[in-house]
């Protein structure tokens, strides 16, 4: 049985937590011995925001929680991205290097199970529509829109609708929408309409930062509009 | 609340920029990526090696130029900061009475008009769009379409304040409009000012690209030209120069290239011309390894249209010359005095900006780097803000610890956005739901019929790929009527091109074929193009440029300066011929 690491940030451990759970099912299900990470930060609420040395702080936590394991699962596209692309430039010389190597073995959650050997025996079924959020950090730092399009793909019944303008960022960026919320707020009305027009009332992404984003909008805006996160649809497909 | 976010949150509520600008940049962005996928395939490789080469021999090839534009006795200036800029510009205009101007982002870099005006030169905008935020007050929103944040509405108005009338606001009317003003400002002026796209350094050339004609007009009618161009807008040859507008024009405006491109040589006789470098802190920024990738942008607005933050909030939202991405990045850089610090924030750092630079400028990772360095140099942030982080690191060095802070965090964003939208701040509707159930599976189930407007790309027909036949077709897209032979009228100027270029529908005049004067003043230009001088694609003229003056015609003189919409036939013929013989 492979032993893989399953990262729960810190953000997600606030506002979906439940979802750590789901996707230590489906990991399960798909053969895997889960060891949960818990209680740390990727570090890029502050490395977003300018604050590098406490961005490598809470950074390094991770890094050292992860380093036993050869598999890190990673439950958000954005903290992935983070950890891979950007954590690692925090150190120089042979500690970059050691942490390039580490970093290097974070995954996250949709494209490790999109490309897991044993994906076909899960049988997954789901009756209903889905519209698929495909996030910025997803689609263009780590590239797995075609993961995420395919593992829906895989289970049976559920329609997929894509909207209009998919590659429109939803406006979340973090700190960006505590420091900017005008701009945030317009944007995020922007992607709620084109959300909307697909009829769909379940919205999926690999990334649940904007997920919490838009489903605080919908609330908000009295649309009737959920949003549901890879593990949760998952974890219903295998019931 | 930082100036951005005040003059961002000032123009969302007062003007909704989203509105206007998110459905017209869709359709743009979406055309400009079908554009550049009908060139070559390594379009923007080859753009974005050519830059870098310019950035990484800066000062060998400005030696190059200098020394080539003596020889075509054209004089070269180089201005170190923005105040010496005008300093050089008075000292060449010296004299002058009447300026006629068009669109250069340098101009709006140093302040050039308000400091001519202020001498008691009367300069006018000759480009449409310039003309109109030249009226109304407030400067440019974007850099290739500079009032874009106006409607044709608008435009009627603000025209009709200077004494104008319009039986209504078509953008046609309102356009020529402004080119009779323009037509008749020329007739009786001294002095064109000019921007310089490429300056081209094997050869002295200047490589400057327009639609309207205005540019064609002031390189051809007054005494005296000048061009301000930025000091990194120096390329090595004809090579790297037709590498860049092969991505320049698809990418900024979505057309094959621009009506006129001019590879403009020597003065006219009796003409003087001058051509001023600035530097302006880009050969400080040229030595920082993080930022100077920047340097290879080459001002086709790609990186504005596509970003979000933008479309929300307009252009004039950033207070710079420079907006979007690329002004976020470039602003702080060239003025490193704290005024643009907050400029870098203006992101969700989505990263649509570096997928569609066409040369390949890591933007948003530049934008992080910079918020890294307004913190470090104490320019961006509060002292609040800073001990928020120093406790929120504290709080993840350990697991116990962060973990309270995640079930804090979850109590108070839960509580936290009731309270606020209790006390009635109805500008942000976001309300945290209760975090920690699954959801109901019936909303699975309730899904409506979709209502995605359907994006029908209609049937094109598919190109030739004989070199002829794709000629004629991509010409004929351009509004140019193609035939084998053409009856003569009162009125036409008959050229012949020295070759033309098949997938872009253009013709090379060179020489005195090239002379502007003629091809504006025609009622009818007729082009005879022999079919083997035919390339595919423009960087493949480059033998055929010689030394001398060269222009390349795609298509009439238009403008879309009003609402994007098309207008064709600005200053110079509106009709366009060629004759395809073999």
């Amino acid at each position: 049985m492979p032993s893989v690491a399953l990262f729960d940030p810190c953000y997600m451990a606030a506002l979906r937590p439940a979802d750590a759970e789901c996707a230590r099912h489906v990991l399960r299900s798909l053969g895997d011995d889960v060891t949960l990470i818990d209680g740390r930060c990727c570090g890029q609420p502050a490395f977003n925001s300018g604050y590098r040395n406490e961005a490598r702080t809470a950074g390094r936590e991770v890094l050292k929680a992860a380093r036993p394991f050869e598999t890190v699962v990673t439950l958000s596209g954005s903290c992935t991205s983070m950890v891979r692309h950007y954590l690692p430039v925090l150190w120089d010389g042979d500690r970059r290097d050691a942490a390039q190597r580490i970093a290097g073995r974070f995954r996250d959650f949709v494209s490790y199970v999109a490309n897991h050997p044993n994906v076909g025996n899960l049988g997954l079924k789901l009756e209903g529509v889905v519209a698929y959020h495909d996030s910025c950090h997803g689609r263009r730092e780590l590239g797995i829109t075609s993961d995420a399009l395919g593992l829906l793909a895989r289970i049976q019944g559920l329609e997929v609708r894509r909207l209009a303008y998919e590659e429109e960022c939803c406006g979340f960026g973090g700190s960006f929408a505590v420091k900017l919320p005008e701009i945030s707020v317009a944007m995020m009305t922007t992607k709620l309409d084109d959300a909307v027009l697909t009829g769909a009332k379940v919205l999926v992404s690999g990334d649940f930062s904007c997920l919490a984003h838009l489903e605080a909008g919908a609330r908000g805006l009295g649309l009737k509009l959920e949003t549901w996160t890879f593990p949760e649809l998952l974890l219903r497909a295998l019931e | 609340m930082s100036a951005y976010r005040e003059r961002a949150a000032r123009e969302i509520r007062a003007e909704r920029p989203a509105a206007t600008v998110t459905p017209i940049m869709r359709k743009l962005v979406a055309d400009a990526e079908a554009m550049l996928g009908r060139g070559p395939e390594d379009a923007r490789a080859r753009a974005a090696a050519a830059r870098m080469y310019a950035v990484d021999h800066l000062e060998e090839l400005h030696e190059q130029m200098e020394a080539n534009l003596e020889r075509r006795r054209v004089h070269y200036h180089r201005a170190a900061d923005a105040a010496e800029a005008v300093a050089i510009m008075r000292r060449i205009l010296a004299g002058s009475k009447r300026i006629a101007k068009s669109k250069s982002m340098v101009a709006e870099e140093v302040g050039l008009t308000h400091a001519l005006r202020a001498d008691g030169m009367d300069v006018l905008e000759t480009d449409i769009g310039e003309y109109v935020v030249d009226l109304e007050g407030r400067g440019p929103s974007h850099i290739t379409a500079p009032a874009l944040h106006l409607n044709r509405a608008r435009i009627r108005e603000i025209f009709e304040r200077t004494g104008a009338s319009f039986e209504d606001d078509d953008p046609v009317k309102l356009s020529r409009y402004v080119r009779d003003v323009v037509g008749s400002y020329f007739r009786d002026c001294d002095a064109a000012i000019t921007g310089t796209n490429i300056a081209i350094a094997s050869s002295g050339r200047l490589g400057i690209v327009e639609n309207e004609g205005n540019v064609s007009l002031g390189v051809s009618h007054p005494r005296l030209h000048v061009a301000i161009t930025g000091l990194e807008k120096v390329v090595a040859d004809e090579d790297a120069a037709l590498a860049i507008l092969e991505v320049l024009a698809p990418s900024a405006t979505a057309q094959p290239l621009t009506s006129f491109t001019h590879f403009l040589a020597g003065p006219m006789p009796g003409q003087e011309r001058h051509v001023v470098f600035v530097d302006n802190g880009r050969s400080r920024v040229v030595h920082d390894e993080r930022y100077r990738e920047v340097l290879k942008c080459i001002r086709c607005g790609a990186c504005m249209n596509a970003c979000p933050v933008y479309r929300t909030a307009g252009g004039l939202s950033y207070g710079s010359p420079y907006m979007g991405p690329i002004g976020a990045v470039v602003s702080p850089l060239l003025w490193p005095d704290g005024r643009y610090a907050d400029l870098p924030m203006a992101s969700s750092l989505c990263g649509r900006c570096t997928e569609v630079c066409p040369v390949g400028i890591p933007l948003h990772r530049m934008l992080l780097d910079l918020r890294a360095d307004g913190v470090a140099d104490g320019q961006l942030g509060s002292r609040t803000e800073k001990l928020a982080w120093l406790a929120w690191a504290e709080a993840f060095r350990g697991a116990t610890r962060a973990r309270a802070l995640s079930a804090f965090a979850r109590v108070g964003l839960r509580n936290g956005s009731r309270i606020v939208r209790s006390h009635g701040d109805g500008d942000d509707p976001r309300l945290f739901p209760e975090p920690s159930e699954l959801h109901d599976r019936t909303l699975l189930q309730a899904a409506t019929a979709e209502r995605t407007a359907a994006v029908l790309i209609p049937a094109a027909d598919v190109a030739p790929h004989e070199l002829p036949a794709l000629f004629a077709f991509r010409a004929r897209d351009l509004g140019v009527t193609v035939v084998e032979s053409i009856d003569p009228r009162d009125g036409d100027l008959s050229l012949t091109a020295t070759a033309a270029i098949a997938n872009t529908g253009s013709v090379l005049l060179t020489g005195e074929q090239a002379a502007r004067r003629p091809i504006l003043g025609a009622k009818r230009v007729v082009v005879r193009v022999s079919a083997s001088t035919l390339v595919r694609f423009p960087h493949e003229v480059a033998p055929f440029l010689g030394g001398d003056d060269a222009l390349l015609l795609t298509g009439a003189s238009r403008t879309a300066d009003i609402e994007k919409q098309i207008v064709r036939g600005i200053h110079g013929a509106e009709e366009m011929v060629v004759v395809l013989g073999p």
